[in-house]
């Protein structure tokens, strides 16, 4: 009984050695005994991260990086907590996001910087600290904020929006750059002549933004004469087919502009209660920053700025990317 | 007939269960990150990260002691911190803008401590609501906006309280040594001290025992209670202060990340949630667990996803340890159906 | 008995005629009348047992003698001196030597014993630490001495939680003996316990009075309290209904009597 037992694990033993001495010759990739950390944003998995996990973790792949993410649940006091972190840890390269803003980052990244590791930014741009240390591989992929939220708003006001209409863009105003979304957006249907009311996001629902549902269907219902409705939070992004339904409108009645393509976003397009979200490509949000990582570290490029705000996906044109985003591709 | 008094080293020292699984846990992290956990980088780190929650983790031991809970601190961060942001920023105040900012945190908790002692109000109830009252607050008085404070470490506020003396040295790793770490730990030893060997210390043991016994015992239940949740109040503005002037900016959510984690940390730490034991030790070492866990396992290769679950895990396993450390029935019941597993397996 | 007092008053000189005396004593919970018309004097040195069913006042007239609760109305004298009521707490009530013993509720369970003897009042310096060595010294003398738990395998570091009901009772009583009081107030000390330990519990109460001391001692069994009380006082829904010396009643007499109060409107 034992013998055989013996000659069993011999066999595998065997197929396993020829199989590991196979072709072991291959080039290595260049990104090899490259260590990264990485802000993913959001929580693991949730509309606004996913295809930025899926980009950043194919091109760790493809580079040979040594990736490691982190999720802040959008919250600014943590995402410095784990530069810190990641800072003791000494990487070769670590990715931020711009929603502490270029004061509460800039001294960090500077001695992050000092000690040798390149520093990029994604997502939410760090304009004063592009300008410092653009030359040591600090660069943006990501959206033009305030661009993209003028994108939007023209995508939203040619739905059909008149002078003197209700609008209301619910966002996070209070973050000195990732506000400036909002703003543009906010901005943009004020000059075309609609009367907009700017509502703050609370901590809470920017972390679950399901809390937002009800919050939302109760200003709905409380100003009847509600034409439009403006965000560039890719969770509320996605509740807002819900709350529209729950507060008794049927598709088009208001337009709704907002970002990203998250699971709901896309039922939400389908369906035609979504009028127009802003793709920022979060996949290259996170394949890019991977890429500035190894082109800096290995050869000493500059920092780069991607604007991947490129346009904005409709009822129209999503029925091509479906597929797509179900991979968490797009 | 009672348990002997010369017990294990488990009996005589304290929190030596969480200190083990401490060091397991560390030992565990030099083994899968070596280039981060052998290095002294990360523990400076942490040492500017961990104060506030070691702060308000130990002012949450004394209420759970006395059988309380106080859900209003994160609140306090915020408001306490916007008050000292705006002052410092706005009107240059400096040290007065410590100052209030302190006094505005012992107000709320004082008013925390009168409704739950006066008013009679459960303390789950009563912290919960004037948790959103306050942080309602601190939203509507900084309009929902964040205070950057620029150039804050010229001033001398900054070099004490979060200031770095050792910049200069030679040693790397002693640079960037902060100062609230030295400020924490002089304030949580001398609140050990207190809850070990102070009247109030015991006083707060015996409300959280029976409140009954205390008032018969001659312990003025009320006033002890009002205290204790001023304690807490003054805590939380210290780490509200220590946050804002660390990141050099407030942020008009801060302090939310912080309710769950510092309440873990006590209950891991041996605390007992239902009141009349309390061990600092152990919530300190439950802080320096809960604070490592994300460093740790991000920098061993598993992703962030996996830390609540991780963090979730230890707290569980902790905490069924604890009650069966306590009751010693439930441990002999238990122990002994394994003694009957090993009978009947060897007659097979 | 050992002499070691912690006790910082002056022993006083008996010339009081009660050591506590009500006097029209009211006691209201709302709308609900707990306490009626408490007319009792307590002599400096005898044993009044307070008897009557569930529900008859006993523990609130306790509550009121000893500070934990204030009268609605009426006066308290202590040693034939008037009590300030808006003034009188438990405390207040230790520093004039009055203990009470409770059933269930003397002791904090989680605590271990030598802070249960000092609970209240700690020896401390100047800034409130609690001199925690001579706390345990003493507590160490009383627990051999006083209470006599010689080599039981019960230290001055035992939680109460894991000591019986009887040794309990024994740490409760022993503490109120230790501070010497002048009355000692029992609120129902037999229940839950076995007959040996009753038995040390009724001879405690004699020694109560051996020392020359005063004793108010609730019981619900009427034959233990029988056995040792001078008088019986007897409480109906609030008010105090008779007094009966043991020599004229029998138990059995006792209980038909306290049943027909019952019966009574």
């Amino acid at each position: 009984m034992m013998k055989r037992f013996h000659i069993l694990m011999a066999g595998v033993a065997g197929t396993a050695a020829l199989v590991g001495a196979g072709p072991a010759v291959a080039a290595d990739p260049i990104g090899k005994g490259v260590v990264m950390y990485m802000q993913m944003g959001g929580n693991a998995g949730d509309g606004a991260t996913l295809a930025r996990q899926t980009g950043a973790a194919e091109a760790a792949a493809a580079l040979g990086v040594d990736l490691k993410s982190q999720f802040s649940a959008w919250a600014p006091e943590t995402m410095i907590n784990q530069f810190k972190e990641a800072v003791a840890a000494k990487p070769n390269c670590i990715e931020i996001m711009g929603h502490p803003g270029s004061v509460a980052f800039h001294d960090l990244v500077k001695s992050a910087v000092d000690q040798g590791i390149v520093v990029t930014d994604g997502n939410s741009p760090l304009t004063d600290l592009q300008k410092d240390f653009g030359t040591k591989g600090f660069g943006y992929a990501g959206v033009d904020l305030y661009a993209g939220g003028t994108l939007t708003a023209q995508a939203m006001l040619s739905h059909g929006l008149k002078k003197g209409d209700e609008a209301v863009v619910y966002g996070v105003f209070s973050q000195a750059e990732r506000g400036q979304s909002e703003k543009g957006l906010a901005d943009t249907l004020e000059k075309a002549g609609l009367k907009v009311d700017r509502l703050e996001i609370t901590q809470e629902v920017n972390s679950d933004t399901s809390l937002g549902v009800p919050v939302l269907t109760a200003y709905v219902q409380a100003h009847p004469n509600l034409k439009a409705i403006g965000t560039q939070h890719g969770g509320v992004t996605g509740i807002l087919e819900d709350v529209l339904k729950k507060a008794g409108k049927k598709p088009g009645e208001i337009v709704v502009g907002g970002i990203d393509l998250g699971p709901a976003t896309i039922t939400g397009l389908k369906s035609g209660y979504v009028s127009a979200t802003l793709d920022q490509l979060l996949y290259l949000q996170g394949f890019v920053p991977v890429v500035q990582c190894v082109m800096t570290a290995k050869y000493k490029m500059p920092g780069l700025s991607l604007n991947t705000g490129a346009g904005v996906v409709t009822p129209d044109t999503i029925g091509g990317l479906v597929d797509l985003i179900d991979k968490g591709i797009r | 007939m009672a348990k002997s008094a010369s017990g294990s080293i488990f009996q005589r020292v304290e929190a030596v269960p969480i200190i083990c699984v401490f060091t397991l846990i560390l030992v565990l992290f030099m083994y899968t990150a070596p280039t981060v956990f052998l290095q002294p980088f990360i523990y400076t780190t942490f040492l500017s990260t961990l104060p506030p929650l070691v702060l308000l983790a130990t002012g949450l031991t004394f209420v759970i002691a006395a059988g309380e809970i106080d859900l209003c601190f994160p609140a306090i961060i915020a408001f306490s911190g916007f008050v000292f942001a705006v002052l410092f920023k706005e009107y240059d105040l400096g040290w007065i803008s410590v100052a209030a900012a302190l006094a505005s945190g012992i107000f709320v908790g004082f008013v925390n401590g009168v409704i739950v002692a006066k008013i009679g109000i459960p303390s789950f109830m009563a912290t919960l609501a004037t948790q959103f009252f306050w942080a309602g607050m601190a939203t509507v008085l900084s309009g929902g906006k964040s205070y950057a404070l620029r150039d804050a470490e010229g001033s001398s506020v900054w070099t004490w309280i979060v200031g770095r003396p050792f910049e200069t040295s030679e040693a790397m790793w002693l640079a960037p040594l902060p100062l609230q770490a030295l400020w924490t730990t002089i304030i949580v030893v001398f609140l050990w001290f207190v809850i070990t060997r102070h009247r109030f210390g015991e006083h707060v043991l015996f409300i959280g025992d029976s409140n009954e016994v205390s008032r018969v015992v001659g312990i003025d239940v009320d006033r002890e209670k009002i205290k204790l949740f001023t304690l807490m109040g003054f805590l939380a503005a210290c780490a509200a202060i220590m946050l804002t002037l660390e990141n050099k900016n407030f942020f008009g959510n801060q302090g939310q990340g912080y309710l769950l984690t510092a309440i873990a940390s006590v209950l891991i730490g041996g605390t007992s949630i239902f009141g009349g034991r309390a061990t600092i030790i152990g919530t300190v070492f439950g802080c320096f667990i809960i604070g490592m866990i994300e460093a740790g396992l991000v920098a061993s290769g598993l992703t962030g996803a996996w830390v609540r679950t991780v963090q979730g895990l230890i707290f569980l396993i902790s905490i069924i340890f604890y009650v069966y450390a306590d009751e010693p029935q439930r441990r002999r019941a238990f122990l002994a159906r394994f003694q009957g597993f090993g009978r009947v397996r060897s007659a097979g | 008995m050992n002499d070691v007092t912690l006790s910082t008053k002056a022993p006083t000189a008996p010339i009081f005629q009660s050591i506590v005396r009500l006097e029209a004593v009211q006691k209201f919970f709302g709308p609900v009348q707990a306490l009626r018309d408490i007319n009792l004097a307590i002599g400096k040195n005898e044993i009044v047992g307070l008897i009557g069913d569930n529900g008859a006042g006993k523990s609130t007239l306790i509550k009121v003698v000893t500070g934990v609760t204030p009268p609605s109305a009426g006066r308290i004298f202590v040693r034939d001196k008037p009590l300030d009521l808006g003034d009188y707490s438990v405390r207040a009530a230790h520093d004039l030597s009055i203990e009470t013993v409770y059933q269930d509720k003397s002791l904090a369970e989680k605590q271990p014993l030598w802070r249960n003897f000092f609970v209240g009042r700690q020896i401390t310096n100047r800034f409130g630490f609690i001199d925690i060595k001579r706390e345990k010294e003493i507590a160490n003398r009383i627990l051999i001495d006083t209470i006599g738990f010689r080599g039981a395998g019960i230290t001055v570091d035992s939680t109460i939680g894991n000591l019986s009901g009887g040794e309990r009772q024994g740490i409760a009583i022993g503490r109120a003996m230790h501070y010497n009081a002048d009355l000692i107030i029992l609120d129902e000390p037999t229940a839950a316990l076995g007959v040996a330990e009753v038995r040390k519990v009724v001879d405690f109460v004699r020694r109560i009075k051996a020392a020359g001391h005063a004793c108010i001692y609730i019981e619900h069994n009427l034959a233990h309290v029988h056995e040792v009380a001078d008088r019986l006082v007897v409480l109906d829904r609030g008010a105090i209904v008779s007094e009966v010396l043991p020599k004229d009643m029998s138990v059995m007499e006792l209980t038909e009597y306290l049943i027909q109060l019952q019966h009574e409107t």
